[in-house]
């Protein structure tokens, strides 16, 4: 019966992702949001809180006069460098403490003692030793992000089955093959869920980080916009942190779950 | 008629004087013996405690005895071991892979090249009756298509000993009579040594020319029971035949028998706690 290919056809049917254009209450989210705040600056004064399209012709402004793209830079730069390492130490870091015990003993304290302090209480004391700039908001980002990612990883490796492991090496896989073919696809998820994890930590880490100590960045703009009054460029950094992060789940977080969604959600 | 050019044939597995203890501590096996002959399907049975899961993992090469030898064809047997196959209890397929996937990931692992190990893996899927579910992913396939890819995944590095651990334990008894009957059909085919592990004394009668029955540790076996059931077998007349019925009623009594020897002191009782903890954490 499992031999016959009318019953597979009529299971693959089923299995095949079915793509059509389908309603989703999803497409009033943003514009309901839009719609509430236009209503409610119609009650304030354009100076206190503007209008959407004020602030759109605000970053209309910034882009063709060019002073956005500093800005942006900075905290382009700052978020691939702190989460960066923060990926690489966590990734090495997560995986040592999954496969060795000694390890994981010493090293889950410290996450817990590093994640009991808010990453921004950091700042005042690199910006002591390094100064206003790169390295200050780098450090700080690193600390936020790296702690929380080690555990999500450790917890990763640690789940995979002894049973799985030893199925690999009955079909004759040596050490290096069943990091490269079992570890690492099962703890795959648990890898994006850290980078999630550590993301989000690091851009907020990182905003807060630029309103205290940095000369540039969508931080820092949203800062001096509300140092001088200037509301619209209070909102306009407002919409680029949510864009900046709204731009890395779609482009980095979501093709990489795509690739296990299926095995592990079906 | 099995063809010759499928037929892998078995080996000779012996276990010469096995010694066994957890930590030196509690002692599962002193002194067992067990000689599979090549290409023999021998079952396994007994209460949970006895010493399965202790068996098989010497068996695989998981563990290793203190004293004596566990041995396939002369050599001591070491879990890659190209020879040995195991069918685990549990499906423990990758679900990252696809079903075929599966099956070439051993062959994968030896380094065979793609076209030749999809060419393998493909006739051990058509032989386990899964053709048309290559590239079904493993979360899509029934309890029963799961233990025939694993089956497959196993038979695909062609292994002369098959170790089966309670594969069918998880399905239902239907299905669980049609993988018997697929399990003899390949076996027939193929002509491995099997060493099948089972608490299930109807799958034991059916399915074994031999069947092992162990006792509580540190007994080892309990009984060897010859079969003359004769083959090919079918369900329908196997089962209901007269002489399933006597070695049925035979192993029901063993089985009580080993049960009833109970943990007798409380130093026993802790041991046997220490022991499943070890097991556990392994």
């Amino acid at each position: 019966m499992l031999g016959n290919p009318q019953a597979a056809a009529d299971v693959n049917k089923l299995n095949r992702k079915v793509r059509r254009f389908e309603f989703s209450w999803s497409w009033f989210s943003i514009p309901s949001l839009l719609v509430v705040w236009m209503i409610t600056a119609t009650q304030f004064p354009a100076y206190i809180l503007p209008q959407v399209w004020h602030v759109a012709q605000e970053g209309y402004e910034w882009v063709v006069s060019g002073d956005i793209w500093p800005h942006l830079q900075g905290s382009f730069l700052e978020i691939i460098g702190g989460f960066g390492l923060a990926i690489v130490l966590s990734l090495i870091c997560g995986f040592v403490a999954g496969f060795n015990k000694g390890f994981r003993e010493y090293i889950v304290p410290l996450n817990g003692l590093f994640m009991a302090i808010p990453p921004i209480a950091w700042a005042p004391l690199m910006l002591i030793v390094f100064g206003i700039g790169y390295t200050t908001i780098i450090l700080v980002v690193l600390i936020s992000a790296v702690n929380p990612m080690i555990l999500t990883i450790m917890e990763g490796v640690l789940q995979i089955t002894s049973q799985e492991v030893r199925a690999a090496r009955v079909l004759g896989a040596k050490r290096w093959q069943l990091f490269v073919h079992v570890y690492l696809p099962a703890s795959l998820p648990f890898v994006t869920a850290a980078l999630r994890i550590g993301f989000s930590q690091a851009w907020r880490a990182l905003v807060a980080a630029e309103m205290i100590g940095a000369a540039a960045g969508v931080g820092w703009m949203v800062q001096v916009g509300g140092e001088i009054g200037n509301a619209r460029q209070v909102l306009l950094g407002i919409v680029m942190i949510g864009g900046f992060s709204y731009l890395f789940e779609r482009l980095l977080f979501r093709p990489i779950e795509k690739k296990y969604e299926v095995w592990r959600l079906a | 008629m099995p063809s010759e050019s499928e037929r892998i044939g078995g080996e000779n597995l012996r276990i010469d004087d096995l010694w066994f203890s957890y930590g030196g501590k509690l002692s599962i096996y002193e002194g067992l013996n067990l000689d599979v002959r090549p290409g023999e399907f021998l079952g396994v049975i007994g209460p949970s405690g006895c010493g399965k899961t202790t068996l098989l993992n010497l068996l695989a090469g998981f563990y290793e005895p203190e004293e004596g030898a566990v041995t396939l064809r002369g050599q001591p047997i070491k879990p890659e071991d190209p020879h040995l196959g195991y069918v685990f209890q549990q499906p423990t397929l990758f679900p990252w892979l696809s079903a075929i996937e599966n099956v070439e990931f051993g062959l994968r692992m030896q380094g065979m090249g793609e076209a030749e190990r999809r060419e393998r893996a493909q006739h051990y899927f058509n032989l386990v009756g899964l053709m048309g579910f290559e590239d079904y992913l493993i979360v899509r396939l029934s309890g029963g298509m799961q233990q025939r890819v694993n089956l497959a995944r196993a038979l695909a590095m062609e292994p002369t000993l098959l170790l089966m651990d309670e594969p069918f334990g998880a399905l239902d008894a239907i299905t669980r009579e049609t993988m018997n009957d697929e399990l003899l059909r390949i076996w027939d085919t193929l002509g491995q040594t099997v060493l099948f592990i089972t608490h299930d004394i109807d799958e034991a009668i059916y399915l074994s020319d031999r069947i092992c029955v162990l006792s509580r540790p540190p007994g080892g076996i309990f009984r060897m029971l010859d079969s003359e059931l004769p083959r090919p077998r079918h369900g329908p007349t196997t089962r209901t035949g007269e002489r399933f019925w006597g070695y049925k009623k035979s192993l029901i009594n063993d089985i009580a028998e080993v049960t009833a020897q109970r943990p007798t002191s409380e130093e026993e009782i802790a041991l046997l706690k220490r022991r499943k903890k070890i097991e556990e954490s392994d």
